[in-house]
């Protein structure tokens, strides 16, 4: 099961709402549950209220809930699916399934506390440089997210950007430092996520052992389109993602080919606390051309960047020059 | 002006420092001018709208919460002898929170004091400014504890000025970057010292700069028409009323104005935190034992920078 984060065409700003994907449309998930809880069996008046509470607005407020908001869900998608896409409707009469095309998909996470990407994750990466012991990781400022879609600028100041997958570990029950053993049941799902880098101004910084600019300019993230509820641990170490450059795979992995467990990561971060709906992404630092190691792709204008995962979905992107954006 | 954010009855609100060093909530007092001078219905709403529900939102507003705030000041002053309708606060009846708890981005420079860098033994300052982000959930406010993990052995206190910004910032140049300040406030950048010098192999500095409570920040934002000069300021640090750091912002190596144009190419908007780095006299640059300065349980760190404000935190055992 997906969960996006979208806004209905012609709604407010601060008026997201979640989304899962059924028979082609999209079901808001809130009304859904409504609906289940005004005209099932429990036939409850407080129906949109209790609603809003389990599924509210925003995907972190919903993790925070735990299994009762993931039972929620379940109710929210099995009444839907038994009642009909297309027959569906709230309490009320109102619409919950949509067109995909009537909803704007936001970035799934918009201000998490921890959002990192764990460095050097990428087994054949570390394999040239000397092994790390510790999965370091550099934060991401949620300002730079973007989803499938937006277009990502080139920045003025840099002549190398280039582009990173990743799988993003989505937590879902906060926690303190946490014992690897314990460290599974802390994970909601995943999402996908491409870590954009000005790689001349990163070596630059790297001599200053800082990481600021290089990784956070705007749209220097790209996180969704959605995320997936977490799997069977062997099926989440399956998972496919590739990185693609104008139809070109340039980069291709699963868990397995990162030198850290998502164990010893959680464990390690969850030192200074991890809350529901902070990620840490793990992913491809190298680009394999002809199972080759090659430097990163340098993007230019006119670029199509492409991430996909067919568990996850894809989040697409126009690369374009700063100049070609009004500011 | 001084505004701060402050905690009555488990409810965040923004205020603003009065005359006689009381709080006055500007909702509140601004909806009562609303409905007295102006007889707006719905005012409690108008004031929420005009001054927005928290800080970031406040200075996303600009100028006109600015006048509104000093508007709602001078109405509060009418309302001190009269049972005030939770208007206005001493000091005892709230906690304060740093002026923006919860920045968007937390920018600390390093290695940005040519005593520092000496005492630090760093070969040579930096050719570009240095800075790396602090969780902005590391934010605590001017008298909260500062919890002390069992992590960390080395433990240390960096006192700098925080740098406000007012208004989306992009690619400015250095004449303009104080257009885009608010205002300032005093900072702690707690540090741990040896976890840095673990991360120093993988080259990334996160982890050492971010346990929960390493950024006390406060006790105000004052506003930067009270302080013409920012460049100028005494910047001052004791440990249980040992002076260990006694600086001033003139000896930074890249000034106010050049870190917000060499940040500004990254996008910077209302509420983001850039702070200046630390002088000389942290624990980590004492010859030749440091161990006497590392900070620990009870130790009381007190940062003042000039004309800004004091914090005071007491370091705690987890």
């Amino acid at each position: 099961m997906k969960i996006y984060l979208g806004l209905l065409e012609g709604s407010l700003p601060h008026q997201t709402r979640l989304f899962s994907a059924l028979d082609g449309k999209l079901i808001d998930l809130t009304l859904a549950y409504s609906a289940y809880l005004a005209q099932g069996q429990e036939a409850r008046t407080n129906a949109y209220e209790l609603a809003a509470y389990y599924i509210p607005s925003t995907l972190a407020g919903f993790l925070e809930h735990g299994e009762q908001s993931l039972k929620a869900l379940e109710e929210a998608v099995s009444f839907s699916s038994k009642s009909g896409v297309d027959e569906m409707r709230g309490p009320g009469g109102e619409k919950v399934a949509y067109d995909p095309t009537e909803i704007r998909i936001l970035p799934p996470l918009q201000k998490p506390e921890k959002s990192f990407v764990i460095g050097f994750s990428d087994r054949a990466r570390v394999e040239a440089i000397p092994r790390a012991e510790i999965p370091s990781g550099f934060y991401k400022l949620p300002q730079t997210f973007v989803t499938s879609g937006a277009p990502i600028v080139l920045p003025r100041f840099s002549e190398e950007v280039d582009a990173d997958a990743c799988l993003a570990i989505v937590i879902g029950k906060a926690g303190r430092r946490i014992l690897p053993a314990q460290a599974w049941d802390h994970v909601a799902g995943v999402t996908l996520l491409i870590d954009i880098t000005a790689r001349d101004i990163n070596r630059r910084e790297g001599l200053t052992t800082n990481n600021l600019l290089g990784k956070n300019f705007p749209s220097s993230t790209s996180l969704g389109p959605a995320m997936l509820l977490k799997p069977p641990r062997k099926d989440l170490e399956a998972i496919e993602v590739e990185l693609s450059i104008d139809g070109s795979v340039k980069q291709k992995f699963t868990l397995r080919d990162c030198v850290f467990t998502i164990e010893q990561i959680i464990a390690r971060w969850s030192i200074l606390g991890i809350k529901p709906g902070d990620f840490f992404a793990i992913g491809g630092s190298l680009t394999l051309q002809n199972d080759r190691l090659q430097s990163p792709v340098p993007l230019k204008a006119g670029f199509n960047l492409r991430c996909f995962s067919p568990a996850i979905g894809e989040l697409s992107h126009p690369i374009v020059s700063s100049g070609g954006i009004h500011r | 002006m001084k505004l701060v954010t402050f905690v009555y009855q488990h409810q965040e609100r923004v205020g603003a420092v009065d005359d006689t060093g009381d709080i006055v909530d500007l909702a509140r007092a601004y909806a009562g001018y609303l409905r007295e001078a102006e007889g707006k219905p719905h005012a409690d709403q108008l004031a929420a709208a005009i001054l927005g529900r928290d800080m970031i939102e406040f200075l996303q507003r600009g100028e006109r919460s600015l006048e509104a705030a000093r508007k709602a000041l001078t109405y509060a002053k009418t309302k001190r002898n009269n049972d005030n309708g939770g208007i206005v606060f001493n000091r005892q009846q709230i906690r304060l929170m740093a002026p923006v708890p919860r920045p968007g981005a937390l920018i600390s420079a390093g290695k940005n004091f040519s005593d520092h860098v000496a005492e630090m033994a760093s070969k040579k300052g930096p050719v570009a400014p240095v800075a790396f982000l602090k969780l902005p959930g590391t934010v605590i406010g001017p008298e909260d504890d500062i919890p002390h993990p069992p992590e960390v052995k080395n433990l240390d206190y960096e006192v700098e000025l925080a740098v406000i910004i007012g208004k989306p910032c992009i690619e400015v140049s250095e004449k303009e970057a104080l257009e885009y300040v608010v205002g300032y406030s005093a900072f702690n950048d707690i540090s741990a010292r040896d976890i840095i010098r673990s991360e120093n192999k993988t080259g990334i500095h996160l982890m050492g700069k971010s346990f929960p409570g390493f950024a006390p920040m406060g006790p105000y934002l004052v506003t930067k028409d009270e302080i013409p000069d920012p460049q100028n300021l005494k910047v001052k640090l004791s440990v249980n009323g040992e002076v260990r750091q006694d600086s001033n912002l003139g000896y930074m190596i890249f000034n106010i104005h050049a870190m917000i144009a060499y940040w500004s190419q990254m996008g910077l908007n209302p509420g983001d935190v850039l702070t200046t780095g630390t002088p000389r006299g942290v624990a980590a640059g004492r010859k030749p034992d440091q161990t006497p300065w590392w900070l620990k349980p009870n130790d009381i760190v007190e940062a003042e920078v000039e004309k800004v404000g004091c914090l005071r935190n007491r370091i705690v055992s987890e």
